[in-house]
């Protein structure tokens, strides 16, 4: 009980947070004096994400997921990720039973990453119309649960984006998480997932 | 429930200042400038590999309709529009005959008045958290050129151990105008800390730290920087006081 009133108050503390974050950014928008505030800055994108994830020890399952791309320059971006898939039995499972079942079948993965465009190029899939691509490589650090553990994450990425039109962009993306588990072992050992997913998102 | 609590909350402070920038779109009035070099080169797209398809000659006014990182999109009196980068856009003029203020480009002290937003990783190396690796999400704001005010939510892993941190910070940067710059980090929070299995007794559970520190910032870039440092903190235990250490590498970028 004790800890669960702990949690509403690192909760509640979290939120207020979130809420100081957020009410000063607005303000600041408004006051500001300048002619240079009617720029409008298209620097923020918001996308979801579809594709495959080869969980470590189990089974390559469909996963869904969001992403929020802040452009910090013309090379690099950070980025956070989050995605969810459902885990079904592994060949193992089949024949032994189920290790865990319920919520903790669920995979579920965030991180925060930063990413550095390679090459940037232009891409013509038609004539007369160029729209900016890149091959990018990302790098960072987030968290992945599966199995009722709770993992420290590093990711390790590589990936390809086009912009379709001026706001929307395509994106095709290969992602390595490594942490340590110990579903399967009685040793905690080094695995990875593996992700490849296609997303798109809106450049606001 | 609590679980998933960090993830959302790590999304909507993502998604804030979005909602801000949206605000100003669909604004009549533009910024115009006044070209005051030989001339400036006008793109098709916002970046270096695209062609230059227009000059703007000395004296021309121009109306700035967009900002994307190290680019600005233009306006011209033929009523085109294009991309100039931010480093020729800087050298114009207001129609008040002052120097061209945007978001991005540097007159007087440009880290002064801005918003960042960031992560770090690292790993503690010292305390009851030794071999844990952690990781935060970083929002701050710069009120002074020397000094910024920064809130961090964090996680900490290990073996046997599971937690989560807040805290807020100030920072300290005597010479920010450097491109390899000093700094010290003071600052108070509080962290919830787990053992899993319960079997470990942690002298650290939910206690409030005070910690300070020493890092490096590397300025890459216009708004874009990276962080080294390493950390002091004293926990506040039942009975006495922890102390930790512990190492981070991050990025965080401004705007």
């Amino acid at each position: 009980m004790e800890n669960g009133i702990q949690h509403v108050l690192l909760k509640a503390r979290s939120l207020a947070l979130a809420g100081l974050i957020a009410t000063p950014m607005a303000l600041a928008q408004e006051t500001e004096p300048s002619a240079a505030h009617r720029i409008d800055s298209e620097v923020f994108d918001l996308g979801v994400t579809a594709g495959v994830v080869n969980i470590a020890d189990f089974n390559g399952e469909w996963a869904l997921g969001v992403s929020a791309t802040f452009q910090a320059s013309e090379n690099f971006f950070l980025q956070y990720n989050f995605l969810q898939a459902d885990s079904s039995p592994s060949a193992y499972e089949n024949s032994q039973g189920l290790l865990f079942d319920g919520g903790d079948r669920t995979f579920r993965h965030y991180d925060l990453l930063v990413g550095y465009k390679l090459f940037q190029s232009e891409f013509f899939a038609d004539e007369g119309r160029a729209r900016l691509s890149s091959l990018y490589l990302v790098g960072g650090a987030g968290e992945t649960r599966f199995g009722g553990e709770e993992n420290f994450t590093t990711t390790l990425g590589v990936g390809y984006e086009v912009a379709l039109t001026r706001d929307v962009l395509v994106r095709l993306d290969y992602r390595a998480y490594l942490y340590d588990s110990s579903l399967v072992a009685d040793e905690e050992q080094s695995v990875t997932s593996n992700q490849l997913s296609a997303g798109v998102s809106y450049l606001f | 429930m609590r679980r998933w609590f960090f993830g959302v909350t790590l999304a909507l402070i993502m998604v804030a200042p979005v909602v801000a920038v949206a605000d100003e779109e669909g604004r009549a009035s533009y910024l115009q400038l006044e070209v005051i070099d030989p001339y400036v080169d006008v793109r098709s797209g916002p970046g270096r590999g695209y062609p230059i398809f227009y000059v703007i000659e000395q004296g021309e006014k121009v109306d700035v309709l967009t900002r994307r990182p190290g680019w600005y999109e233009v306006r011209m009196a033929n009523g085109r529009t294009g991309w100039s980068s931010a480093s020729q856009i800087s050298r114009t003029l207001q129609t008040t005959g002052e120097p061209a203020d945007l978001p991005s480009v540097s007159y007087g002290d440009y880290l002064a008045s801005h918003w960042r937003v960031g992560f770090n990783s690292g790993q503690f190396t010292a305390g009851e958290l030794e071999d844990s690796d952690t990781f935060s999400f970083l929002v701050g704001y710069r009120p002074l050129s020397w000094m910024g005010l920064e809130a961090e939510l964090g996680k900490v892993f290990g073996s046997e151990i599971k937690g989560e941190l807040y805290s807020v910070n100030m920072l300290i940067e005597p010479f920010s105008d450097w491109k390899v710059s000093p700094l010290l980090i003071v600052g108070r929070g509080t962290m919830s800390i787990d053992s899993q299995p319960k079997l470990v007794p942690l002298e650290i559970g939910d206690e409030d730290f005070t910690q300070y520190g020493l890092g490096v910032n590397y300025y890459i870039g216009r708004n874009f920087v990276l962080r080294g440092e390493y950390r002091w903190s004293e926990v506040d235990t039942d009975n006495n006081s922890e102390s930790l250490e512990v190492w981070k590498m991050g990025f965080s970028t401004f705007f």
